[in-house]
This record gives C-alpha cells, sequence and structure tokens, in this order.
C-alpha cells in the first residue's frame, strides 16, 4: 500500500464534474484506491462518495492505492489534481 | 474507523427548534464546547456536593433547581451559584420559559456559562436533549454500499466498484423498495444498539448509474421511493462468480458481518449470467423473515428424507436372516 498528500489546486474543489473525472480515471486501475479527508476515507472509483468528502481548494487529502497497479495509479491520479483536472487554462 | 467526536458547540443545541429555546443570557460564550452525550439535572450539586458534576456536560434546570434557589436566603444563594458556576459548565438550560434572575445571570457571566432559555417541560426537554446528544455522539461509520429497504428490512448491498450495484438498486427501486443512500451510507449505533443508516446529506436520493449519470429517485420515483434512515439486518455482497468459491447450497451456513461489536447476517451472492440480483435479493430478504419466524427449510428436507430411509428395508437386517 502507498500513501501520498495531495492538495487541491482547482478553484472549485472535488464538485461534482471534477469528482466524476477522478473515478473515470480511478476505475481504468484494478488497485483500491482511496481518499482519505477529516478522517472521513471513500473510495475513489465512487463517484457519489467523493462528492460527499466536500473538499475545496487548499484542502489537503491523502491519496492511497494498494494492489498491483497502485504506482501508476497513483501517478496518473496526482497528475490529474495537478492539471486542476483540466478545467482551468 | 468510527469517527471520534469531541463535542458541540452550544450555538448548535441553541438553534434545535425541537428545544424550542425562546431567549439566551451571556450569548458571548455560546461557542462553549458540550462533550458530554448526557444532560445534567444539579440537584444536590446545587446545596454543595459537587463531586459528580462534571464538566462538559449540558445542565438543565426545572422547577426543582429554581424553587430552592429562590427559597435560599440571598447570601447563601450567591455562596452556592458560586460554587456551582466555578466548576466552568459548558452552559444552562431553564425549562418551562421560568425567569432567570439578574443574580444567577450575573454569577454565570462571572464563569463564561451562558444561560437558555426553553419553552418546554423538563421531562420533555431532557428527553428532546438526551436523544439529540445520543446520536450526535454516538459512534459512526461510513460504508461503501447502498442501502435499502426492503420488505421493511434494511439491507445493504456491498460489492466491488462496476460489479452493479447501483443497477440492482435501481431495480429494487423500481420494484417499489425504498432508497437510503447510494455508494455511501453512514451508519451510528442508537441507544438500542441498533445500526442505523442515512445518507450523507450532500447524496441524499441521489444515484449514480453508469449510462444514465446521476439520477435524483425521488424526483423520478417520487417521496415513496426514499427513506431518511433505516435499522439495518442484513448485507448481501455482490462478487464476481468463482468457479472454486464454495456457496451455500443448502441454505444452513449463516455467515457475519461484523462491525461496531455488532454481528448482522451476511449473504454472498455471486453475480453470473441467468443471475436476476434484484430478485435473489428480495427473496433473499423473505427468507430472512421466514427464518426469523422459526423456518429451516433445509431441516425439514432432512427430516423429510430420513422418514423415507426408515420405510426402507434395512439391510442389515436381511443379512441376518
Amino acid at each position: 500500500m502507498i500513501e501520498k498528500t495531495q492538495v487541491i489546486h482547482n478553484k472549485l474543489g472535488l464538485h461534482a464534474r471534477a469528482a466524476a473525472k477522478l473515478s473515470h480515471l480511478a476505475n481504468m486501475f484494478t488497485a483500491d484506491i482511496f481518499l482519505i479527508y477529516n478522517e472521513d476515507k471513500v473510495n475513489a472509483k465512487s463517484l457519489l462518495g467523493i462528492l460527499t468528502l466536500a473538499a475545496s481548494v487548499g484542502n489537503e487529502i491523502i491519496l492511497q492505492a494498494s494492489g498491483g497497479d497502485e504506482q501508476e495509479a497513483l501517478a496518473a491520479i496526482s497528475d490529474l489534481f495537478n492539471r486542476k483536472f483540466d478545467e482551468e487554462s | 474507523m468510527p469517527k471520534k467526536i469531541k463535542g458541540i458547540q452550544l450555538g448548535q443545541i441553541k438553534e434545535l427548534s425541537q428545544l424550542k429555546i425562546v431567549s439566551i443570557f451571556n450569548e458571548k460564550w455560546i461557542h462553549n464546547l458540550v462533550s458530554h452525550p448526557r444532560p445534567q439535572r444539579p440537584g444536590l450539586g446545587l446545596t454543595g456536593y459537587l463531586k459528580h458534576l462534571q464538566a462538559g456536560r449540558i445542565q438543565v434546570f426545572g422547577k426543582t433547581e429554581v424553587g430552592y434557589l429562590h427559597n435560599l436566603k440571598d447570601e447563601d444563594r450567591s455562596r452556592c451559584l458560586k460554587n456551582y458556576f466555578s466548576l466552568k459548565l459548558p452552559g444552562i438550560i431553564i425549562s418551562e420559559n421560568i425567569k432567570a434572575e439578574s443574580d444567577w445571570i450575573a454569577m454565570a457571566a462571572r464563569y463564561s456559562t451562558p444561560i437558555l432559555i426553553s419553552e418546554l417541560h423538563t421531562a420533555p426537554l431532557i428527553s428532546r436533549l438526551s436523544a439529540f446528544l445520543y446520536q450526535y455522539f454516538a459512534k459512526k461509520i461510513k460504508m461503501n454500499g447502498v442501502l435499502m429497504d426492503i420488505m421493511g428490512q434494511g439491507v445493504l448491498i456491498t460489492g466491488d466498484s462496476g460489479i452493479g450495484k447501483s443497477e440492482t438498486a435501481l431495480e429494487l427501486v423500481n420494484k417499489g423498495y425504498q432508497l437510503i443512500a447510494d455508494d455511501v451510507a453512514e451508519f451510528y449505533l442508537d441507544s438500542n444498539d441498533d445500526l442505523i443508516g442515512r445518507a450523507n446529506e450532500i447524496i441524499k436520493n441521489l444515484m449514480e448509474v453508469r449510462g444514465l449519470g446521476i439520477i435524483n429517485i425521488n424526483d423520478i420515483f417520487g417521496t415513496s421511493a426514499v427513506l431518511e434512515e433505516k435499522k439495518l439486518n442484513l448485507v448481501t455482497n455482490l462478487e464476481k462468480w468463482d468457479a472454486k468459491k464454495k456457496y451455500d447450497r443448502l441454505g444452513e451456513d449463516t455467515q457475519y458481518f461484523k462491525i461496531l461489536g455488532l454481528e448482522l447476517p451476511l449473504i454472498s451472492l455471486p453475480v453470473g449470467p441467468g443471475r436476476n440480483l434484484s430478485t435473489i435479493i428480495e427473496v433473499a430478504v423473505r427468507n430472512i423473515l421466514a427464518k426469523k419466524s422459526g423456518k429451516k427449510t433445509y431441516l425439514e428436507l432432512n427430516k423429510e428424507s430420513a422418514l423415507q430411509q426408515d420405510e426402507l428395508p434395512d439391510p442389515q437386517a436381511e443379512v441376518s436372516k
């Protein structure tokens, strides 16, 4: 299992569209992927789960992955956060 | 992991409409933290026996406490209030709209204690306050899965992402059963040690169905298709069909799902071609209800076959002849 702390950079935070992109990406990996924020842990493959976090810009969340492609999964997800979910140019 | 709750600000308690708070004194300290799930009546505490008064517990004054205070001589009352308020209690609620005297308010202010006045009688005030605090401080846990009410039973449908939990739940809603939460359900242990599940406010009534997106069950099926909260009775886990795994063929194994110190019946349902999961889950619930009333089909089957064997001639007897 590997973990990484990730800051949310996009203005709108983990709103519906960003959450959809995130869960879509997470579903491409076989590893179990979780997001941890405020002592809440949700499955990154679950769109509604991500929405319950209500995490916004500037917040730090922990990305956690375990399983075969955990390295690739975490790198790809972290990249999506850093690209601000391709929302802002 | 269950979340730890440190406390609730008095301000949040003041806003609860069921407590019918009509006025407040020393509002400056409204951010005081109530850190104990049970309200307390000071009772003998006012006479100077302070041993069992605990910091962090919200205090409730009824006619008894107020009457006692009124009965005291001025100097005695002042000493008694000083001793009492010096415990730095988070706040006092006085019931039945009883007037708070100015010397009480002043002494409470010296020790930064707000006084709230409620219209309610003492008994309902305490019971509503206790019920709220109990739930607020209860152990809580989030679980992945869809929580539904099927024939009055709370059923949590779990399984890996993409296995078809939401689709199965949608079929169940279409059959007339109620959705409580899709994807993530939040549970707390109530005062009867029942596990009560509900949806996070943000995703209440919502369901995600791949291909359709996020849909609002309340808008599509109406209010009768959703429920606010439900006691959990059964967990059904959807899993990929595994030819090597031994599935329950007779219905005699009872597996249990352990959570917050409780054990709930767990049924593993393999997903495979030709298996209509919503019907299987529906029947699983009917079966649980039948088992609850003492019915065990596999035992009856045993009994029947035992009877038939009795009718057969005993092979040993044949030989001895």
